[in-house]
């Protein structure tokens, strides 16, 4: 290499010219730095671009016509043989299926452990479980009371006698025959509700700020609440002052779930079952503040204190009835 | 004595001529070559400059002193040596900058899949920071599950930092240096302090034996031998005196240099240099300079990370698209990309590699190869070429007997380590008078107190030809110090350049034989000067022409050999002239030195390992190129590569192409020689393209009278070439390509720190053949490696669909994100690090090295049969478990379409099943984790029948065994362990998302797991029979 003209360079050479010939050397070191950051851009470009013109390549190469690295001869064999195997996977897999299903009875289902004991739950639906009203405001309650409405449709006198049948309070109404044989349902009338029935007071009492709250047990099959006893429903104030809560009504009278609801034979053939129900009048609440309500069922075969499930066996809710 | 000449014993037939040239113009060269090199690193060449400015060879005593501000006879005062002290430091090499433990430790925090971990941490922390915001009473599931994620990325990060610092200290230990003392003269004192306390300006003595403190200049010299081979690589023992012999200081006598040897006499010199400014010091630092090449698994394992973590990223924002745009909330989304996230990255297998490779790495401990750098473990079996030094590396590192010729005839020595069958022709009378000169000519000596020690490893105070001959006539005669003492010595001439001759006279053992003997060794042309007659099977005959050529021709081979050949005579003087009391003087010379009787010549070598001509054909099978690097003569170092089959027996050069046809080295074709010997005077005018034919068109190459520039040179012209390059050295020239190599190799007994420092992985042995087992096992790896990849991306598949069909079909999530973790940092782990210790498909010594950019660890082969073979396979296996646990309990496939929104909402509690059963959120949610649990355990199942098919590629599990590998069952052991614990163990705790499971749902996955085994044999199968069929090429990872 030559002796490099730069001016740096020069200057450090020409300072000590005389002597040192290692002067010579770093003249060329400048030189050789420049031109390697020169390179090094320049090649930080060229990968860039090459890098790029890789994958314009990668992604379609005109020369060997392929995309994504494989000719459309090779696709189409590649595609063809994933087509066949996941076509054998997906009847090996409904194979499988369908034979699992063969196992399961469509009438009862093969477990029922984790569904019991049964949840509760209250009607009319909620957000958060909260009655948020004004009983001089309608607006604030009509929800309330059209999902009330809408719920109890199925309980129509009419529609109960039409479709259900009678049956002999204060037993289980167990029916014999074969697992797929249509079984009865026995009738639960709204009119049963008395004040909470809708019937007499359309707006089930939230106009007067004495709400009615229904209450509803899980259904599961085959089971038999109570265990011959009836499984009774009780309300009390969660926490706070016992007084908030003065006084309720239940309808059916008794506050109970009558055996004869009992035992659910499922979907498929208890066609026409509706669920029994508690409505709970609550007829003095203390108004203005929000009172936590706690509605439990109580039975020998039922659980209301599961830490983990606060809808098992009880129910909780609050009312902050206004005005 | 003290003016011995190096040179009288090296190869002198046609050697010469090789050795005084690169004397004087290499010597300057192959220091220049510091600068030249690497010119655009500015430091260095800053540093490599002050080496020319040294000039203290020049000076004199005075000028020194005056320069120095010293007194050559009292030395320093105390007060000024600490003065200097304080300022130049202690007299050690700064070691290699470390990377802080912290900076360390935050890249194992930040490396891999972390960045991505840290992101879905992030992210479930937005996701509920925003909860939180709309809703106080949110749930902290999601709080939670960022702590996991940062728990995940830190503890692998720990686990990743503990092992790579296990194996680093191992080094550490290992290369502490025993702190060395120096004879130094202060306050006019002669004192012992630690070398390490040695200043600029101290006078120093040094005596045989002893390693030289600092730079040193000499000023007094008395016999003094010193051993630049880690310095230089020569193994030749270079005289050292006050004379200023050389411009270039590296040259020139006058200059010791630290670290260097001194083998034998005493000198005193004063320090010009200490510590990082001694000339070892600023090759060290050059060889830090050097950048560190990533090792090629550390390519592989990003180039994997990159390809899992694309798709986890492109999955995952695919899927927050679709999840948005199908009316999902961003919050849900963001929850989803996370789950996409977690469920593709396989957070365990980063730890499995690395426990994997420290497997290896303490197998290859035991089999003598040390490895530092844990990813280095892998660089061996993917090396292409190797680049080795000669001298202890191929050679034994100690000169040895090779040939013999007397009675006209060549003989052939035992050269292997312990010598013990010499099977040539003792019966000669001539061999018994040769035998008595080789043991009375001779001053070395056994060291003392060594008579349990075998001979070959006996310590010798004298030089390396005359402790080669001396244990060479002991192995042969026996007790060697008794047969002196029988044949008592009179007088000698010890070895001096100008004589080029050994003489000594003794009285013989035969005590009716009154005569004197006189033998004499020397350079063998000198020595037949002296001789009038030749000794022929026991009898003298008169030296004639015929006898002459014999003796030339024998000559010429030996020293073609690259043999250092020696001549021997004798005379026994006549007892009327030589009495009893005929006093011998040595300096007058009163005896006879000519018309001697020649007897024979011995040649010495330092002769190949026994294991490394084994070594080397086992290296050239598994398609890996040996170069010889060697700063040796190329005579030498084509003879040793010969013999070790570097260059193999029929390949010729394109010298000896030209010998054999007669014709200038010009004609000749390059293309036809096979073999090449480079030396460094033509591999310094090469340009780059040049070098790089010489590397492609000759498979055998040897480079001689090579630089520690040069050797980097030839480093990066192999690299230029795609190669990976292993590097053996074990001098301080060697540490910058050892650097420089994809993996440096260094060696352990003779290896210096220096190139310690600087390699990855350290020969315990210093015996080649040790590499031939690293590669082997770096191969083994890399194979294991792409089986646990292969084995651990299968179930992300598994883990991954449940997520993507959640979002789009709206089922119950069947795995949560917690459990996901579970698989691969619990059930996943055990078995991932079982197949590292799976055997070899097939002699994997027998093939090619992999080519670095198209032999990847994870190609797409592998990608797409884990991902979409295996991987869907294994999700409808847990898919069917799913299923099944949720009709069992009431929810109907059917049932479970679009559930999700009203199944999650905690508000239902009388969420109707199929058979009208109404079920509250709490019951769903326990539901929900029995799928967990139940996918949790398919997936489990699943994964032990991918462990097994993943043991082999291309044999069948049968060919391969079964139970070979015992670990694999420890690790399918260890999966069903967890699985049991998790499941029945910890049961009851609701946070881990586990329940308790009925026994058949364990065994739902078993036909899927059957189904996996017998695709995985019917694919092994079609490989094997159809070899490159279009199933081989798209099926074969």
């Amino acid at each position: 290499m030559e002796r490099n003209s730069k001016p740096a360079g020069a200057e450090d050479a020409s300072r000590n010219l005389p002597t040192k010939p290692e002067n010579e050397n770093e003249g060329n070191q400048l030189h050789s730095e420049d031109r390697d950051e020169v390179e090094a851009q320049a090649a930080a470009q060229w990968s860039l671009a090459a890098k790029m013109q890789q994958v314009k390549n990668y992604l379609w190469n005109p020369e060997k016509r392929e995309f994504l690295g494989r000719s459309g001869q090779s696709w189409s064999l590649i595609l063809v043989f994933y087509l066949i195997f996941y076509a054998f996977l997906a009847g090996m897999f409904a194979l499988c299926m369908y034979t699992m299903l063969l196992t399961i009875s469509p009438y009862i289902p093969t477990y029922r452990d984790r569904v019991n004991p049964p949840g509760v739950m209250i009607r009319p639906y909620t957000y958060s479980f909260a009655f948020n009203f004004n009983a001089s405001e309608r607006s604030t309650w009509i929800s309330y009371v059209d999902s009330l409405h809408h719920f109890l449709q199925a309980y129509n006198d009419s529609i109960q006698d039409e479709k259900n049948v009678n049956c002999t309070p204060g037993q289980y109404f167990i029916q014999e025959g074969a697992e797929d044989k249509e079984k009865k349902a026995c009738q639960f009338k709204r009119s049963f509700l008395g004040n909470c029935s809708g019937l007499d007071d359309l707006t089930f009492g939230y106009s007067t700020g004495q709400p009615c709250v229904l209450l509803k047990m899980n259904r599961i099959v085959g089971f038999h609440p109570g265990n011959g006893e009836p499984v009774k429903v009780n309300c009390h104030v969660q926490k706070g002052n016992k007084s908030d809560l003065k006084s309720m009504d239940f309808y059916p009278e008794t506050g109970t779930f009558d055996l004869s609801y009992y035992p659910y034979y499922g979907k498929l053939t208890h066609v026409n079952y509706t669920s029994p129900l508690v409505a709970v009048h609550f007829t003095e609440v203390k108004k203005n503040r929000a009172v936590g309500v706690e509605c439990q069922l109580k039975g020998r075969n039922i659980q209301n204190n599961i830490t983990n499930d606060r809808f098992v066996g009880r129910v909780l809710f609050t009312l902050n009835i206004g005005g | 004595m003290g003016k011995k000449k190096s040179e009288v014993y090296s190869v002198e037939v046609n050697g010469i001529k090789d050795i005084e040239t690169t004397n004087e113009g290499d010597g300057k060269e192959k220091y220049r070559g510091l600068k030249d090199h690497l010119g655009h690193k500015k430091d260095h060449q800053k540093e490599l400059k002050k080496e020319l400015d040294l000039d203290d060879h020049k000076l004199n005593a005075k000028e020194l002193e005056d320069k120095y501000g010293t007194n050559i006879i009292r030395g320093l005062t105390s007060t000024k040596a600490a003065e200097i002290l304080a300022r130049d430091g202690p007299n050690a090499l700064s070691p290699p900058k470390e990377t802080s433990e912290i900076i360390k430790f935050l890249k194992q925090m930040v490396g891999g899949f972390s960045i991505l971990l840290w992101a879905g941490a992030v992210l479930c922390w937005i996701a509920f920071g925003i909860q939180f915001a709309k809703d106080k009473s949110a749930s902290m599931d999601n709080v939670y599950l960022g702590f996991v994620l940062a728990l995940v990325v830190i503890f692998t990060g720990i686990f990743a930092y503990y092992q790579e610092a296990k194996s680093t200290n191992i080094i550490a230990s290992f290369s502490k240096m025993i702190p060395r003392q120096a004879l130094v003269i202060r306050d006019g004192e002669k004192k012992e302090i630690p070398a390490g306390q040695l200043v600029v300006g101290d006078i120093v003595e040094i005596k045989g034996g002893d390693q030289i403190p600092a730079d040193i200049r000499i000023l007094a010299s008395h016999g003094c031998k010193v051993d630049n081979s880690s310095l230089t690589g020569e193994s030749e023992a270079q005289s050292r005196s006050c004379d200023f012999t050389h411009e270039n200081p590296l040259e020139t006598k006058n200059i010791g240099f630290y670290s260097t040897t001194c083998l034998e006499g005493t000198a005193t010199g004063m320090v010009i240099n200490t510590g990082d400014r001694t000339i070892i010091g600023r090759i060290a630092s050059l060889a830090s300079g050097v950048g560190n090449e990533k090792t090629p698994i550390a390519i592989e394992i990003e180039h994997f990370v990159h390809i899992v973590a694309g798709v986890a990223v492109s999955i995952g924002v695919i899927f927050f698209i679709i999840a948005v745009s199908m009316k999902y909330p961003v919050l849900e989304s963001i929850i989803f990309l996370i789950g996409i996230i977690v469920a593709n990255v396989p957070e365990g297998l980063l730890a499995a590699v690395t426990v994997s490779l420290s497997l290896t790495a303490k197998r290859m401990a035991k089999k003598n190869c040390l490895v530092k750098n844990l990813e280095a473990v892998e660089t061996l079996g993917s090396t292409s070429i190797i680049c080795s030094d000669k001298t202890g590396t191929l050679t034994q590192n100690r000169m040895t007997v090779a040939h013999l010729w007397f009675d006209n005839q060549i003989y052939q020595a035992d050269t292997s380590e312990d010598q013990e069958a010499q099977i040539f022709d003792q019966s000669s009378a001539t061999w018994a008078s040769l035998s008595k000169i080789v043991t009375l000519c001779n001053r070395a000596e056994f060291r003392p107190g060594q008579e349990t020690v075998p001979i070959m490893k006996k310590i010798v105070v004298g030089d390396a030809s005359e402790t080669a001959l001396l244990k060479f006539s002991e192995v042969i005669m026996g007790d060697i110090m008794e047969t002196r003492k029988r044949n008592r010595k009179v007088a000698e001439i010890p070895f001096n350049s100008t004589n080029k001759f050994q003489l000594s006279i003794h009285e013989t053992d035969d005590p009716n034989d009154k005569r004197f003997l006189l033998v004499m060794k020397g350079a063998p042309e000198r020595i037949l000067e002296k001789c009038s007659t030749i000794m022929i099977n026991g009898q003298e005959q008169p030296l004639n022409e015929s006898s002459a050529e014999a003796f030339q021709t024998a000559y010429m081979e030996l020293g073609g050999l690259g043999e250092r050949v020696l001549g021997f005579c004798h005379l026994y003087l006549p007892e009327d002239e030589f009495p009893d009391t005929y006093p011998f003087d040595v300096e007058t010379m009163n005896f006879p030195t000519s018309d001697l009787c020649f007897v024979g010549l011995l040649s010495l070598i330092d002769p190949p390992r026994s294991t490394v001509p084994d070594a080397v054909t086992k290296c050239r099978s598994a398609g890996i190129k040996v170069i010889m690097v060697t700063g040796d003569h190329p005579i030498t170092a084509k003879a040793i590569a010969k013999s070790v089959g570097i260059i193999s027996a029929n390949s010729e050069t394109v010298e000896d192409i030209a010998k054999r046809l007669n014709v200038p080295v010009e004609q000749v074709n390059k293309r036809d020689a096979k073999a090449a010997v480079v030396n460094g005077m033509e591999l310094k005018e090469m340009s780059q393209e040049q070098l790089d034919e010489v590397l492609i068109n000759h498979t055998e190459i040897v480079f001689a009278r090579t630089s520690p520039q040069q050797k980097l040179i030839i480093v990066e012209g192999c690299q230029r070439q795609d190669a990976v390059v292993a590097v053996t050295g074990d001098g301080v020239n060697d540490s910058p390509a050892l650097k420089k190599a994809d993996i440096g190799i260094a060696m352990g007994i003779a290896g210096s720190d220096a190139a310690k420092n600087a390699a990855d992985m350290v020969l315990l042995d210093d015996n080649f053949a040790s590499i031939v087992t690293g590669v082997e096992e770096g191969r083994l790896i890399f194979d294991n490696l792409k089986k646990t990849i292969a084995f651990t991306l299968t179930k992300n598949i598994a883990e991954l669909c449940p997520f993507l069909i959640f979002i789009i079909a709206g089922i119950p999530l069947p795995i949560g994100t917690i459990t996901i973790l579970f698989i691969d940092l619990g059930t996943d782990i055990i078995p991932s690090i079982a197949l590292a210790y799976e055997k070899a498909e097939s002699d994997i010594m027998n093939r090619k090295p992999r080519h670095k950019k198209k032999d990847r660890l994870v190609n797409q082969q592998l990608a797409l049969y884990s991902y979409l073979h295996i991987g869907i396979l294994q999700s409808l296996g847990a898919f069917l478990a799913y299923f099944t646990v949720y009709t069992e309990q009431g929810f109907r496939p059917t049932r479970l379409i679009f559930l999700r929104s009203e199944w999650e909402d905690g508000n239902i509690n009388d969420l109707e099943d199929s058979y009208g059963q109404e079920w509250t959120r709490y019951q769903r949610k326990y539901l929900e984790w029995i799928g967990y649990t139940s996918f949790f355990v398919a997936i489990m199942v699943q994964q032990i029948a991918d462990l097994i098919i993943r043991k082999t590629r291309r044999n069948s599990i049968f060919q391969q065994g079964l139970f070979r590998n015992k670990v694999i069952w420890i690790g399918i052991a260890s999966q069903i362990i967890i699985a049991l614990i998790l499941s029945y163990g910890f049961g009851s705790i609701t946070a881990m998302n586990f329940t308790t499971l009925r026994v058949q749902y364990w065994f739902v996955a078993i036909p899927y797991a059957i189904v996996i085994w017998l695709y995985d044999e019917f694919r092994k199968l079609l490989i094997r029979r159809y070899p490159g069929s279009w199933w081989d090429k798209n099926m074969y990872y």
